[in-house]
C-alpha cells in the first residue's frame, strides 16, 4: 500500500507512469527532495538535474530539466517537466555537439537581444545535464 | 469520329494521373494525421495536471502577477493560426473568415469581465500575429497590422516551435502592450469535423481554462475528480506561492498556444485528407463518365464505318 504513484509528463507526451516506486529524489530549485510515501502535499520548483526512483530495490535514473512538480495528499507525485530522458537513452554525442553549437551562438549574439539569451543559456543547462547524467550512466546503457 | 475518340482518351489519361496524385496526397494527409491527433492527445494530459496545480493554487491568498491583471482593453493581439500550404478545403478560409469577422468589429473584442462587471471599451486597436503563412498572407492583404509571422513549423508543431511566440506574447502583455491576447485556431472535433475557434490566452481567466479542459477530455476529468478536500494549509510552496505561479503561469500559456498549434495541425491535415478523397472521388466519377463516351465514340465510329461499307457495296450492285 505504501506506494507512490510517479507520473512523470512533459508538454509533448507522458513519460513514464508507474505506481509502485518506494521513494523519488528530486532536484527542486531550493535543493534536491527526497519523498517517500504519505509526504505532505507539496508544489515546487524543478531545476536541471538528476531524478532517482526506486522500483522493486531498483534505481531509475532520469535526466530533467525545467517544468515544476506537485505532490498530492494520496502520495501521488505528478513532475511537469520541459526535458526529461531516461539516463541511458541519453546520446552523449549529440548533447555534446547540441551544447556546442549553443555555446557558439551564444557568443555571436553576445550583444543582442536577451530573450535569445536567455533561451540560449537554458539549452546549455540543458544539455550540459545531458552530458553529466548520460556520462554517470554510461555504463548502463552498454550492459543492455 | 475518330478525332473526338483521341481527344477523350487524352482526358481520360489526364484525369486518372490527377487521381493518382490526389490519391497519394490523401494518403500522406491521412497519416501525417494520425500523427498529429497522437501528440494533441498527449498534450492534453500535461494541460490537465498544470490546471490542477493551478486549481491547488488558487486556494492560497491572491497573489498579484502581472500576467493575471485584468486591465481595460485598448489593444488586442490575435494570433492567427493557418496553415502553410493549401489545397486542403476550406480549412483556411473557415479559420479566416471567423477571424476577419471580429477583426472588422474591433470593439466586441474589447469587451472585458472585471471581476463580474461587463466592461466594454471603444476604439480597439487590433494586431495580428500569422503562424503559418496563409494567415500571414490574408492580413497582409487585407492591411491589417501584422507584427509577426512564423511561417517554418513543422508538421507536428513542438514546444521549440512555440516558444519564440509565447514568449514574444508574454512579455508584450507584461509591458503592457496588448491587454488582451486571442488565438483563433480550428478546433479538431473528428476527422470529419473541424471548427473555427477564436480563444483567450490573456489575461489567464478561470473560466476559459475551465472551458479548454472540458473541450480536451470530459471523460477524463469526470474519471479522475474524487474531490479530495484538502485544507489549505495543508499545501506547502516551495520557495514560495508567488514563484510558483511565476513558473506554472507561463507554462499554461505555452500550453494553450501549443495544444491550438496541435489542434489545427490535426485539423489541417484531416481537412487536406477529405479534400483529397473528395477529388479522388470526382476523379473515379469523370473517368467513368469519360469512358462511357469513349465508347459510345467508337461504337459511333464502327457503325458509322459499317453502314458506309454497306452502302458502297450496294451502290455496286
Amino acid at each position: 500500500m505504501n506506494k507512490i504513484n510517479l507520473k512523470i509528463v512533459t508538454p509533448e507526451k507522458v513519460i513514464y507512469q508507474n505506481d509502485q516506486i518506494d521513494q523519488v529524489s528530486i532536484p527542486t530549485s531550493t535543493g534536491e527532495i527526497t519523498v517517500l510515501p504519505n509526504h505532505i502535499p507539496l508544489v515546487s520548483i524543478l531545476q536541471s538535474g538528476e531524478m532517482v526512483f526506486k522500483e522493486n530495490g531498483q534505481d531509475n535514473y532520469f535526466a530533467l530539466s525545467g517544468g515544476f512538480l506537485e505532490i498530492k495528499n494520496n502520495s501521488e507525485v505528478v513532475i511537469l517537466a520541459d526535458n526529461v530522458e531516461r539516463a541511458h537513452e541519453i546520446n552523449v554525442e549529440r548533447a555534446e555537439a547540441a551544447k556546442a553549437k549553443a555555446e557558439e551562438q551564444m557568443k555571436e549574439i553576445k550583444n543582442r537581444e536577451d530573450v535569445d539569451f536567455a533561451r540560449l543559456q537554458a539549452v546549455i543547462d540543458r544539455e550540459a545535464n545531458r552530458l553529466r547524467v548520460g556520462n554517470k550512466y554510461r555504463h548502463l546503457r552498454k550492459s543492455e | 469520329m475518330a478525332v473526338n475518340s483521341k481527344v477523350i482518351k487524352r482526358r481520360i489519361k489526364s484525369v486518372s494521373s490527377t487521381k493518382k496524385i490526389t490519391k497519394a496526397m490523401e494518403m500522406v494527409a491521412a497519416s501525417k494525421m494520425r500523427r498529429a491527433v497522437d501528440t494533441a492527445l498527449r498534450t492534453r494530459t500535461y494541460a490537465k495536471l498544470a490546471w490542477d496545480i493551478l486549481v491547488d493554487l488558487s486556494k492560497t491568498p491572491e497573489v498579484k502577477l502581472p500576467l493575471l491583471e485584468v486591465r481595460p482593453v485598448k489593444n488586442v493581439l490575435v494570433i492567427l493560426v493557418t496553415s502553410n500550404r493549401g489545397l486542403c478545403g476550406s480549412f483556411n478560409s473557415n479559420i479566416i473568415k471567423k477571424t476577419s469577422l471580429s477583426l472588422k468589429n474591433p470593439d466586441n473584442l474589447g469587451v472585458q469581465d472585471i471581476e463580474g462587471k461587463i466592461l466594454k471599451t471603444d476604439n480597439v486597436k487590433i494586431d495580428v500575429v500569422g503562424v503559418g503563412r496563409k494567415g500571414a498572407d490574408f492580413a497582409k492583404r487585407n492591411g491589417y497590422n501584422l507584427t509577426a509571422s512564423f511561417t517554418t513549423f513543422s508538421d507536428t508543431p513542438n514546444l521549440n516551435d512555440i516558444l519564440p511566440i509565447s514568449q514574444m506574447v508574454l512579455k508584450q502583455y507584461e509591458e503592457r502592450v496588448y491587454d488582451k491576447v486571442v488565438v483563433a485556431y480550428t478546433d479538431f472535433k473528428s476527422a470529419i469535423a473541424q471548427t473555427a475557434k477564436l480563444k483567450q490566452v490573456l489575461p489567464i481567466s478561470k473560466i476559459d481554462l475551465e472551458n479548454m479542459l472540458t473541450e480536451l477530455g470530459e471523460e477524463d476529468l469526470k474519471k479522475e475528480k474524487p474531490v479530495v478536500d484538502e485544507k489549505l494549509s495543508d499545501y506547502l510552496f516551495e520557495p514560495n506561492p508567488q514563484s510558483v505561479l511565476e513558473t506554472v503561469l507561463p507554462r499554461l500559456v505555452e500550453t494553450q498556444l501549443l495544444q491550438a498549434a496541435l489542434e489545427s495541425s490535426a485539423s489541417e491535415h484531416s481537412a487536406r485528407m477529405m479534400a483529397m478523397r473528395n477529388a479522388s472521388d470526382a476523379a473515379v466519377d469523370m473517368i467513368a463518365e469519360l469512358n462511357l463516351n469513349f465508347n459510345k465514340a467508337r461504337q459511333a465510329a464502327i457503325t458509322q464505318e459499317i453502314a458506309e461499307i454497306a452502302g458502297g457495296a450496294a451502290a455496286l450492285e
